[in-house]
């Protein structure tokens, strides 16, 4: 590792501002769970780095907005959310999701918004936030906006975010009844990078699905909503006759890649056997939103 | 030779380890957190291709870089190690790479600074060009490749049985053993059934969570190296060698090691170390990444044929294998993996007629040595998916196919050794109890099918190897440990102590075990193979006696009772005060006849034999591949535990480090280049990995030559991980295979093909 500057803002106004520059190598910094493992690796070598500790504590905060909707800040620590009993109590995916995400280490420093920028496909709450229909607002110099998190995702490692364009807050919306399921598949070891992950949100009446949102993440190079399957259980009875409509669906629309964890054949295998079953564990849950 | 245990003394109690609390509280010592005045940095620059001369290599920009001391190559390495080939078996391997790189990760040069990172840095800037050669990756072709690894074969004088292969050419075999008894064409000709399996196993590595480190420090005529090595005692012999100083002037030292397994066996950093030193001036610290530990020494890849003739009972009337030891660049201790495990290859069965060749290959991949086991759970993985498969083509039991072909107690070992002390039937028979293999079996539903297999193995213990030990009893009757055997966290310090203890009837903690340092502690072969319970448990307990007779003496030459009088008023009545020693010195060889060159056969090839076997259960989806690991049962026979606790848990993370191996741990290659050199990339198991049930235990026996009745245990609860494994897939659903790792996509793959419907590739 080489030496480097290391810029601390205080605002995140200012932090944006240090970034908007031609440098390529100027990077901002969270909790560094995944920066330092690219510097030690030698693939990034930062002329600056600008860290993101000393910005305004409001971006540090879990709190309820007034449509119901659960907002987090940026800096939140992956464990600060684990262990939220507002996060638990407005869509407990989140917290389930969050037990086997790395390990306790990586969870008590790395951050919500360092997670979802990194924008490796093998992170595991991209595809839960995208199935309940989050939004990001992010922060320039001199702008701001808010779009839906799924559309922050350009390609692998690879983000929409403009020059000096940081992540402020991620809002999730209020679930009510919607049920949700994460399946993380790891073929090697139980504590692996996953070799696909598979987040749905259900909107059901009785047996019946109203609407359905699925996601995929690890096998494919950014997380991605797989529409084919959702409309294949959209308004329908959930039965082994539609789960396989579904998995099918999936299998057939998913950019899969092959890679260390397999070929692309047998995870597009996997994709057909998990998002069903994750539809049928979201549906065995409980309703996400506990008032 | 046989010391029999008291019912108070601590051999064969389970005493806490001595250096537990050390550990635990970050006090122990290892060579990473060793800094000494003025050292240096060392950074080592890698080949990028797996065999190429080396055409140009341009060090200039490296040595630009502000902060950096020199920067070292092959030809500078030459003008203070005239002639810098190492290895304990051939003479092969260059400190630096010279005019060639046999492959990928190869050290080809070296950056010093007294800052790691600017070292770092600097290696980035290191050009090398390379004219590339012809490669030979698999073990197989490399029997009859055009691309030759070593012009000429360089065996070391050490092993007499390698003297013949000196300057032989154009061959990338590096050792070929050979073993025949009986007559095995007749016995085929007579056969009821001809039985024939080929069956791999894949690169892996070690792993130890203290990568490798040596510090070299010149102190004036001679040399001090620290270094987180298993065998001090080499180590020493061969830097002397290399630089032509007596062994006087080399003093090696270890502290605690963080695991081991076999690859810090031998020379690894030591020589490149003690080359810089010299060249520098000062002392050099030359420490691994936990990546670089994957360019450096791994697990042999094998390629195993085997075929039986089996009647129609069950009998095997004749076996015959072949294997191919996929070695890598250098012979590393691979000729001795061949040799010494090949010989066990037929398994512990009694069969007439046995044919064995085994074969240690040069190829252009990292080079392979030893790994918990000495070869031994590759052999395993072959004949005990071999046993299963031909029970299922009797249509027999696993189980019983195994009892009827057993080799029991008395009988001649292919070699011709007469088993004694192997408890081979006892440890069959307590796993199949664990197993509960007579109860009926909940074979699951649905999509999850259960399964279960068994296998078992067994090692003969490398021979002939001599361990030293001194006990120093002080005037207040504490006493010193004086042994070369390492503590790579396997608890050798408290086993030895227990048996001091024990032979002294002093207390445990009374006893300390003064770390290696071969100026101080006296010769010890190595810490590997399972050996030093056995060899330096032996030397430690003469030690001991010669100690407690010479106080039995001074007692009688004071006219002291040597019941009842307590040891310092032996000092004191003797030199007038607290003053003095005693010393005690103990040695051991075990008796050992050398196999025969032509027919492989000897009537003493080992002093002890280990025996492990495995029962698994496994639950498989059979919509994915996935394969959990429900149930894990290790039995063995090691003898009288001489700490049992400690013996449990070498069993049992034998068994999980085994089951990585088993389970997903692979190294990948793309044109010789390891494409997952880190431990974000390589996964081994975890505490999630281990199977729910999990049990380990060793059988009530006896080892009637060893010490207090115990021999080693470090290595038997990887033997038959593999195959039970493979077994318990089998039974679950129907699929048999025959490559490691068994990677869930392979066993999704196989239950496609069954069905008649392959996995088509994109």
């Amino acid at each position: 590792m080489t030496p480097f500057e290391l810029a601390e803002p205080r605002t995140l106004r200012e932090a944006a501002a240090l970034l908007d520059t031609d440098e390529p190598s100027v990077r901002p910094i969270a909790g560094g769970t995944a920066v330092m493992l690219m510097m030690k690796m030698g693939v990034l070598r930062p002329a600056r780095l600008v860290s993101l500790r000393s910005i305004e504590k409001q971006y540090s905060g879990i709190v309820s907005g007034p449509a119901g909707e659960l907002r987090l800040g940026a800096m939140t620590t992956l464990s600060a959310l684990e262990r939220s009993a507002a996060a638990l109590k407005h869509a407990a995916v989140i917290s389930r999701a969050l037990r086997s995400l790395s390990n306790v280490r990586v969870r008590n420093v790395a951050t919500v918004g360092g997670h979802l920028a990194h924008a490796d496909p093998h992170m595991d709450l991209p595809p839960v936030l995208i199935a309940l229909g989050a939004s990001v607002t992010t922060l320039a110099a001199d702008a701001s906006r808010t779009f839906p998190l799924e559309q922050l995702y350009a390609g692998y490692l690879e983000t929409t975010l403009g020059r000096g364009e940081l992540i402020a807050e991620v809002s999730v919306p209020r679930q009510g009844s919607r049920r949700a399921a994460y399946l993380k598949c790891t073929l090697r070891s139980a504590d692996d990078w996953p070799a696909l992950g598979v987040a749905v949100a259900l909107d059901t009446d009785g047996a019946e699905v109203r609407d359905a949102r699925i996601v995929v993440s690890a096998a494919t190079d950014t997380p991605m909503r797989l529409a084919a399957a959702e409309s294949a259980l959209r308004s329908a009875r959930v039965d082994d006759a539609a789960l396989r409509r579904a998995g099918d669906a999936a299998a057939d629309e998913a950019a899969i890649v092959s890679d260390v964890h397999g070929s692309a054949a047998y995870k597009r295998q996997l994709v057909r056997v998990y998002v069903a079953r994750a539809v049928r564990a979201a549906l065995a849950g409980n309703p996400e939103t506990r008032d | 030779m046989t010391a029999k245990t008291s019912t108070s003394g601590p051999v064969g109690r389970s005493v806490p380890r001595l250096e537990g609390r050390a550990k635990v509280t970050g006090s122990a010592d290892y060579v990473h957190n060793l800094v000494l005045p003025g050292m240096l940095h060392a950074k080592i620059f890698r080949s990028t291709v797996a065999h190429g001369r080396i055409r140009r290599l341009d060090t200039g920009p490296a040595r630009a870089v502000h902060g950096v001391h020199s920067v070292v190559t092959g030809d500078e390495i030459r003008t203070v190690v005239a002639n810098p080939y190492y290895g304990p078996a051939f003479h092969d391997q260059p400190i630096l790479a010279l005019e060639k790189v046999r492959y990928a990760g190869e050290p080809v040069a070296v950056v010093l600074a007294a800052d790691p990172h600017i070292a770092e840095e600097a290696a980035h800037r290191i050009v090398a060009e390379y004219d590339e050669l012809p490669a030979v990756f698999d073990e197989v072709e490399a029997m009859t490749s055009k691309a030759i690894v070593h012009e000429a074969l360089k065996p070391a004088g050490t092993f007499p049985d390698l003297k013949h292969l000196e300057g032989r050419r154009n061959t990338n075999v590096a050792l070929d053993f050979h073993l025949r008894r009986g007559d095995v064409e007749a016995a085929f000709a007579a056969a009821d059934h001809v039985v024939e399996h080929t069956f791999r196993t894949q690169q892996v590595l070690h792993v130890p969570l203290e990568p490798f480190v040596s510090v070299a420090e010149p102190t004036g005529q001679s040399l001090t190296i620290h270094t987180s090595s298993q065998t001090p005692s080499f180590v020493r012999g061969e830097i002397a060698r290399l630089l032509g100083w007596p062994e006087s002037r080399v003093r090696v030292k270890v502290p605690h090691l963080g695991g081991g397994f076999g690859a810090k066996v031998y020379v690894k950093l030591e020589a490149l170390a003690t080359a810089l030193s010299l060249l520098a001036r000062r002392p050099v610290k030359v420490a691994l990444s936990m990546e670089e530990q994957f360019y450096t020494i791994t697990k042999h890849a094998t390629t195993l044929r085997i075929k039986s003739a089996v009647m129609g009972d069950g009998r095997i009337t004749a076996r015959e294998c072949e294997v191919w030891w996929n070695g890598g660049a250098y012979a590393d201790i691979g000729p001795r993996v061949t040799q010494k495990s090949g010989f066990t290859a037929a398994g512990p069965y009694d069969i007439e007629n046995v044919r064995i060749a085994s074969y240690a290959l040069y190829t252009n991949l990292p080079p392979a040595g030893a790994l918990r086991g000495f070869g031994i759970p590759q052999l395993v993985w072959a004949y005990e998916c071999h046993t299963d498969m031909i029970a299922r083509r009797l249509a027999m039991d696993p189980l019983e196919v195994r009892r009827r072909n057993m080799l029991r107690e008395g009988r001649p070992q292919a070699t011709g050794t007469v088993m004694r002390d192997a408890a081979i039937e006892n440890v069959l028979e307590r796993t199949a109890t664990q197993m509960d293999w007579s109860r009926p079996f909940d074979r699951g539903d649905g999509a999850i099918r259960r399964g279960r297999g068994i296998a078992i193995g067994f090692k003969a213990s490398i021979s002939p190897t001599t361990s030293v030990a001194i006990v120093n009893v002080y005037a207040d009757a504490s006493c010193s440990l004086y042994c070369s055997t390492v503590d790579m966290g396997q608890g050798s310090d408290t086993a030895m102590a227990q048996i001091a203890a024990e032979v002294l009837g002093t207390a445990v903690e009374s006893v300390k075990v003064v770390h290696p340092d071969t100026d101080v502690t006296p010769y010890d072969m190595g810490t590997l193979g399972s050996r030093s319970l056995y060899h330096m448990g032996h030397a430690v307990r003469r030690a001991a006696e010669d100690a407690r007779d010479k106080l039995l003496a001074l007692a009688g030459e004071l006219g002291l009772s040597p019941e009842t009088t307590p040891v310092p008023d032996l000092f004191r009545k003797k030199y007038g005060m607290l003053a003095g020693n005693v010393v005690g010195v103990g040695s051991f060889i075990p008796s050992y006849k050398s196999p025969d060159h032509d027919t492989g056969l000897s009537p003493d090839v080992t002093p002890f034999w280990m025996v492990g076997a495995t029962g698994a259960e496994v639950e498989v989806d059979t919509e994915t591949g996935q394969v959990r690991v429900t149930k894990l049962v290790n039995v063995a026979d090691v003898g009288k535990p001489i700490n049992p606790k400690i013996v449990k848990t070498q069993l049992s993370s034998a068994a999980i480090m085994q089951l990585g191996f088993t389970m997903f741990e692979i190294m990948n290659f793309d044109a010789g280049q390891v494409t997952n050199a880190s431990l974000a990339d390589y996964k081994i198991p975890g505490m999630l990995d281990i199977p729910r049930s999990m049990a380990s235990e060793a059988v009530d026996t006896e080892q009637h030559n060893g010490p207090f009745g115990a021999k080693g245990v470090g290595e038997t609860g990887t033997f038959s991980v593999s195959p039970a494994i493979a077994n318990a897939i089998e039974d679950a659903v129907g699929v048999r295979l025959t490559s490691l790792p068994l990677t869930a996509e392979a066993v999704y793959r196989a239950l496609r093909e069954r069905r008649g419907d392959p996995l088509k590739d994109e």
